[in-house]
């Protein structure tokens, strides 16, 4: 028996049970290993000798009258996830699952960011608004065109004044009309490219009416 | 209805390697019968039927509690408060283990409860240690007595997670799947815990000068 059998149980030891199982041979010719292989068998020869078994004619009893007392005190509820629960019940995670499906949809509906608040810098023409008809586009150029000419002659009407404003309030509504009318340009340069485009056109129609509602203050401004 | 392998067969090797390879669903029918039937009276609350799991495993249950806790008072607590626990818990078993085993899972949990609170009661108060060489209650050990001891000694100071495997295994008869059930860990992981225990024990016994037997 060489000092480095002796590390054999001990390498085996590392390696699981099969690698001490497989020492057999090796004990057959190292008396150290041998002992050690027969104290680990006996360790499973004697482990069923710990089986613990004492008499305790009392204990059923208590158990039964502690079941008992349990059974008065909640008698024969259904069990909280008994299959029977469970089918009966079955329709509410579906129920809350297309709950919660129509409660995102219209939380999307409703809260969806408009184009300007997703990119302050965006340009209006990438609203994506459906496109309108043929139709519906010459019916909606007719009362624009409609819609300028009563802005021309408002406009005509506050020009003198607007040349020439003798208040701050006008100075003030003289450049309000200036960036409208540039924001009006912009808008309707974008429009030249894409003339179907509705959220385009509700700028533009919210522009006018802009400028529209302006020009009768000024007028009124004027006539005060 | 049979849990594991009978107390009387002693050899883990041969019965495990019965055991293993026979699948859940190839064992006995009947068996399976029993333990739904067994399981909807005790859901409906029967005393019978309790009574019935108390004579089909009172005595493993016993031993379990009786090695885990290391006194016949707190094992006998423990399989009551069991018990209780099966009754209370039996509408929601979902059938993942079998009946059988969860029962001994619910023991083995509730051991390690009084296990924890045992750890929080102040030192005064917990209980002696069990010295079963002293208990006049318990059955006399078959055989060598010294190694018995020792052995029984080195037990209690196992890792709580390697002294169930080894207990369920080794001195229950338990196999690896139902160790595994028990324990809630895959059937290697209890391979793993009863070969680290008995290596454990061995380091031990060694350290003690155990000698082995010179019969054997």
């Amino acid at each position: 028996m060489s000092a480095r059998e002796c590390r054999e149980f001990d390498k085996a030891l590392s390696r699981g049970e099969r690698a001490v199982a497989a020492l057999e041979i090796h004990a057959g010719a190292c008396a150290d290993c041998r002992e050690r292989l027969r104290l680990w068998r006996e360790i499973s020869e004697a482990a069923p000798e710990l089986h613990k078994s004492w008499d305790s004619p009392h204990l059923f009893p208590g158990i039964a009258r502690a079941l008992s007392a349990e059974t008065r005190s909640a008698p024969a509820a259904p069990a909280a996830d008994s299959p029977a629960r469970r089918r009966r019940f079955a329709w509410v995670p579906a129920a809350v699952a297309a709950s919660l499906f129509v409660l995102s949809m219209v939380g999307l509906y409703v809260f969806k960011p408009g184009e300007s608040a997703r990119d302050p810098f965006a340009r209006p023409s990438m609203g994506k608004e459906p496109l309108m008809s043929n139709q519906t586009l010459k019916e909606v150029e007719d009362a624009e065109s409609n819609y300028l000419s009563s802005i021309e002659k408002l406009s005509r009407l506050a020009e003198p004044r607007m040349a020439n404003p003798g208040s701050p309030l006008l100075v003030s509504y003289r450049e309000k009309l200036q960036l409208l009318d540039s924001a009006i340009g912009d808008l309707r340069g974008q429009l030249e490219g894409n003339r179907f485009n509705t959220h385009l056109r509700k700028e533009l129609l919210a522009m006018y009416q802009e400028k529209k509602h302006t020009l009768e203050e000024v007028l009124k401004e004027v006539k005060s | 209805m049979q849990v594991g392998r009978p107390l009387e067969n002693r050899s883990p090797v041969s019965s495990f390697a019965k055991e293993a390879l026979l699948p859940e669903s190839e064992r006995p029918g009947e068996q399976r019968d029993d333990e739904t039937r067994l399981l909807e009276e005790c859901r409906a609350g029967s005393v019978e039927a309790f009574e019935r799991l108390y004579e089909l495993h009172g005595a493993r249950m016993k031993s379990i509690a009786a090695n885990l806790l290391g006194s016949v008072a707190d094992a006998e607590d423990a399989v009551q408060d069991c018990f209780l626990k099966v009754y209370r818990g039996a509408a929601s078993f979902r059938g993942d283990s079998r009946f059988s085993t969860w029962i001994y899972r619910v023991l083995v949990n509730s051991c390690y409860d009084t296990l924890r609170q045992r750890r929080r009661r102040p030192v005064e108060a917990r209980p002696e240690k069990w010295a079963p060489e002293t208990d006049p209650e318990l059955a006399a050990p078959a055989s060598d007595h010294a190694l018995r001891l020792s052995l029984e000694a080195c037990v209690r100071d196992l890792d709580p997670r390697r002294r169930a495997a080894f207990l369920l295994f080794a001195v229950e008869g338990f196999t690896h799947r139902e160790v595994g059930d028990i324990l809630g860990v895959p059937e290697g992981t209890s391979k793993t815990l009863l070969f680290e225990a008995k290596r454990e024990l061995q380091r031990r016994l060694a350290k003690k000068g155990m000698a082995p037997r010179a019969d054997a």
